[in-house]
Parts: C-alpha cells; structure tokens; sequence
C-alpha cells in the first residue's frame, strides 16, 4: 500500500502536463467524484478529498492533497462553505491559478441547485442555527444529483472539447440510471409519505423533502455541542406523542446522546450513510440512495406493522 | 510545483517553531508549567470564540485583538497566582482548571451563536501543511522581536525561571516579570497554534527541552541541543509525512517522540564516556 501511494507520487510528479493525459478532476466530496466519473468515464481521473466515511466538514490535509489540487485541470466543490474549514489555505498552497474560483476549473456544484433553507432577510438570534448560504448537505436530494451532472458535462465539455460527444453519451447513461432510481425509491418510501423522523444534524432536508419525510426535531442542533437537557426532554416527549420510528444520524457522529434518546422512545437508530464509500455498499451516487433507501424502507416497514 | 515546493513551507514553519519553543521550553520546564501553553492557547480560542459571538471574523484584524486581550487576562491569571513556599497548591492546577473553565466557555460561547460554529474549531487551529510564506514572514518578525526582548532581559527570566529564592532575594518583582513572561510567552503560542496546531506547538515547546535536559544541565548546550534536534524532526517528520502521505502535523509530533526514546536508548553510553 505504502509502495503503491509513493509510487503513485512520483508517476504524479513526473506526469507530463497536457498531451492525451486525463482531465485531472479534484473534488471535495467522493459524492461529487462519482458523478464526475460517471460523465467523464474513461477522459477523467477523480480524486476525492474529503472520503465517505469522513465528515465532509472538515479534512485533514495531507501532502498529497497538495500535489493532487497543484495538478488539477478542474477542482468541483460543493460550495455554501461546506469547505471553508480546510479546502482554502490548501488552495493557496497548490498555486494553480486554473481552479481558483471565477476560472473556468473550478466548479461550484450548488450552482443550479435547489438549496433549502437559504435565510432570507436579516438574520436573526431568534432562528438558531443558520447556514448563511442555505443547508449544504443539498447532493442528497436525486434531483440535485442530475443537476450537478449536467453542470460538469457542461465544464468538462468546455475544458475538453473533443470529448463532448462523449461526455454527452455518458450523461444520458447517468440520468438514465437516475431515473430508474428514482422510480425504485419511490416505489420503496413511498407507502410511508408523510412519515415524522429525528435526524441527528440537520443534514437531511434534500432527502427528506424528495420523498416526502417530514422532520420531526433534531438531536444536536449544532454538531459537536452537546443538547441542553431541556431539549433531549422536550425531543423526547415530542417523538413519543408523535410515535416518530426512527433516528437518521451519520456514521461519524458520536452516537451516546441518540441512542439514549431511542431507548427511551422505542424509536430505531439508524446509520444513514450520506456519501457515496461511507459503506461498501454505497459504491457510487445511485448505490448510495439504494443503501440508504432501503435501510430507511426495511425500518418503517417493521415499525408501521400493525 | 513540485513535491519540495509543496513541503518546504512546513519545514520552514518547523525551523521558526523551533527557533523560539525550543527557547521558551527550557523556561517552561524550568518552571514546571508544562501545560501552560495548551492552557493559553485555550484563552485564546474562548477570545475568538467570543469575537465571533460579537461578529468579527476569526481572522480579521478585530477578532486577533479579542483573543490576544484573553491571552493577556490568562497571562495576569498565571503570574498572580504564582505559588509561594507557604501554600501547597501546585500552578498545574491553576492552569488546569484555567483550560477545563476556557474550554467549557468556547462550547457555551458556541451554543449561542447564531450563525453556524461547524468550522469555527477548525479555524481557529492551523495547519502546518497549508501555512502560506506571507504568514512564515509575519511570525518570523514576531518572533524575532520576542526573542529580542527576552535576549535583553535574559538575566531576570532566567533567574526567576531557575533560581526563584535569588531573585526575591534580590527584590525583583516576580509578578510583574511574570507577567511579561506569560504575556510574551501568549502572543507565540497564540500565532504558532493558528498556524501549526495545538499538538506540534506542544511538542515544539517540551521535547527539545526535555531532550536537552538528558544530556546536560548548562544553558548553552541546551539550547544547542534542543535547536539542533528540532530541525532535525522537522526535516524527518515533513519528509516521511511525504512518503507515507500521513497528515504533517501529526508525523511531525510522533517523530518527536521517537527521537525521545533514541536520545534516551544513547544517553548511557553518552554518560558513561564521559564518567
């Protein structure tokens, strides 16, 4: 393993720039990735900085990271800051004017988007917990999914023009896929529309509103803050009056204060994975909705028998 | 770019960091406040915390000023509660409940802020791989201009650090040099946490100095020692997080530790030579 990354390296520091090399393509999030290898097949080489299993919030950069983003041709964020931890002074570091923001290889892929919750007028105490830009965990909705595609065939059709055909073909392939999904899901969540659940984080509104889930409450408003005490009780007697099933919370999450809070309400905790390689089975964007879909689906089946 | 640009300013960063931790650590140890700096680090965090809670961004000019006023009140705190030969509560617990109360005040202060603090913990602690040359220079300068002011005023630091009953014999006024030392002390560790991290700066601060202090009990050499080996492990340690692609500041602290456990495995051999 350790041979392979260095020799990767140095293949990397020796690669030639242009000629019929790859479009080298950078991402922050593996889910970003996927898509991009889906349009670009064989034309692109991804590389994800943030892994699937890793809380996409924050990275800890390595070397490498450096070197991959010095050598990129197209660098695709998911924006609304989701990145602002890590991503700008690695940016700084790697030099490469072509994908600084406002060039052509960079990509913002919430352009386009549908972004919940974007805070309109002045911004007040009284809201809470408030992203600036809107709730940045908008790939989890399929239709934004389709969006993005669009958006890098789009860019990578403009960095690399003899491969548009190609990138158009891929695509189709891509939205085509999508769409099949999209019917399996429906017809898999669709019997319990309307459904109350917790999440843990507010990290899910994409993916609840697309199948018609409502959002119950949460159990850490702000992730790494403990809830106060008033919270967790008020939390608890809201899902026990309203018999919400089931606890969505991400795999990177410590998982004491939901789990004390299932216990308590009968409800289901369930590790939901929310990027594509956060398990095995989430191998690319469609697979992760399949996981997720049917982990969610298998739950309120048990839960909602009479 | 290649793979010596992208590592060179880590390995800057380590020389810098060295150059005035390896300094201040002898004091520290002298001292016996081995976790001050995670201590006032700490301060500083709960200032920016509390400047973002007021609206000033974490690295604008108004929020530095907000940590570096808390590093100032943290360093009042260590140097008026110096202990004397009367009362047998140790400073490590001072600056103990010091970091538990700071701490405490960050997650509080975080709780109510209204805009998102997802990334406020990462902002606030650098990372040696992504520092830039334009924040290498300003520190640089910053720290010369310390070492400068403790190079004037050595003989008193030292002797409150080493020799505590001679300088109240001498009728200095321990508080108030304490009170430069801890404020100097703070502004380094304040800007060497944002740009490294509160790991590699503890290490920077302890290691040379305990290192040093295996060998030998005179100043000089063990500034010598403590320089040399700090560039050595910054050198190592930024050129194996490279091969094996691990985080730097993370290889950097455990090759710290390793170079402990081998001055320690030659340290007998070395004594016995001499004896």
């Amino acid at each position: 393993m350790r041979k392979t990354i260095f020799l990767c390296l140095i293949v990397l520091a020796a690669a030639p720039i242009g000629g019929a090399a790859p479009i080298r393509v950078v991402t922050s999030l593996q889910d970003l990735a996927s898509i991009a290898d889906s349009v670009g097949g064989e034309r692109v080489e991804t590389f994800s900085l943030a892994k699937g299993y890793q809380d996409p919030h924050f990275v800890e950069p390595k070397p490498s990271f450096v070197l991959r983003l010095s050598r990129a041709d197209l660098l695709i964020v998911a924006g609304l800051d989701m990145e602002i931890g890590y991503l700008p002074p690695l940016l700084d570091q790697s030099r490469n004017g072509k994908i600084r923001p406002g060039n052509a290889g960079y990509l913002d892929a919430s352009t386009g988007c549908e972004i919940l919750e974007r805070p309109r007028g002045i911004v007040t105490r009284a809201m809470g917990d408030v992203h600036p830009f809107g709730n940045p965990h908008y790939w989890l909705g399929p239709g934004n999914g389709r969006v993005i595609a669009r958006a890098i065939a789009a860019r990578l059709s403009q960095l690399d023009p003899p491969g548009a055909s190609e990138y158009r073909a891929n695509l189709a392939r891509f939205e085509g896929r999508l769409a099949e999904g999209e019917k399996r899901w429906d017809a898999a969540l669709g019997p319990f529309a309307g459904t109350e659940v917790v999440t843990y984080h507010n990290s899910w509104p994409n993916f609840l509103k697309r199948f018609r889930l409502v959002a119950a409450g949460f159990v850490e408003p702000k992730p790494g803050i403990p809830p106060a005490p008033a919270h967790v009780v008020q939390l608890v007697n809201l899902m026990k009056q309203r018999k919400v099933p089931v606890i969505l919370m991400e795999p990177y999450f410590d998982e004491r204060t939901p789990k004390t809070i299932a216990g308590r309400t009968g409800a289901r905790l369930l590790t939901f994975i929310p990027s594509v390689g956060g398990v095995k089975a989430a191998s690319d964007y469609v697979a992760l909705f399949d996981h997720d879909v049917k982990v969610l689906a298998d739950a309120l089946r048990v839960a909602t028998r009479p | 770019m290649t793979v010596f640009d992208v590592l060179l300013p880590a390995f800057v960063a380590g020389l810098i960091l060295t150059g005035i931790h390896a300094y201040l650590g002898v004091h520290v140890v002298e001292r016996g406040v081995i976790f001050v700096d995670l201590s006032l680090a700490q301060i500083a965090a709960l200032g920016a915390t509390i400047g973002y809670l007021f609206g000033f961004d974490v690295h604008s000019d108004r929020g530095y000023v907000f940590s570096l006023m808390f590093t100032f009140i943290g360093a009042a705190i260590f140097a008026f509660t110096r202990p004397r030969h009367s009362t047998r509560i140790p400073q490590e617990a001072i600056i103990g409940i010091v970091y538990a109360v700071a701490t405490a005040g960050s997650v509080l202060a975080m709780s109510k802020a209204t805009r998102e603090t997802e990334h406020l913990k990462e902002m606030l602690i650098g990372n040696v791989l992504s520092v830039t040359w334009n924040e290498l220079g300003h520190i640089a300068l910053l720290y010369a201009a310390v070492g400068a002011f403790h190079w004037f005023f050595r003989k008193r630091f030292l002797l409150i650090s080493m020799h505590e009953d001679d300088a109240v014999r001498q009728g200095i006024s321990i508080r108030f040099w304490d009170f430069l030392f801890y404020m100097s002390f703070g502004f380094v560790v304040t800007s060497s946490v944002a740009i490294a991290g509160v790991l590699l700066v503890f290490s920077f601060l302890i290691v040379p100095s305990v290192s040093a202090m295996l060998f030998t009990d005179r100043l000089g050499p063990r500034l010598a020692i403590g320089w040399s080996m700090g560039a050595i492990v910054s050198a190592v340690g930024v050129y194996l997080s490279f091969v094996l692609d691990l985080p730097t500041g993370a290889t950097i602290v455990a090759t710290f530790g390793v170079a402990l456990l081998l001055l320690a495995a030659v340290r007998p051999l070395v004594r016995r030579r001499r004896a």
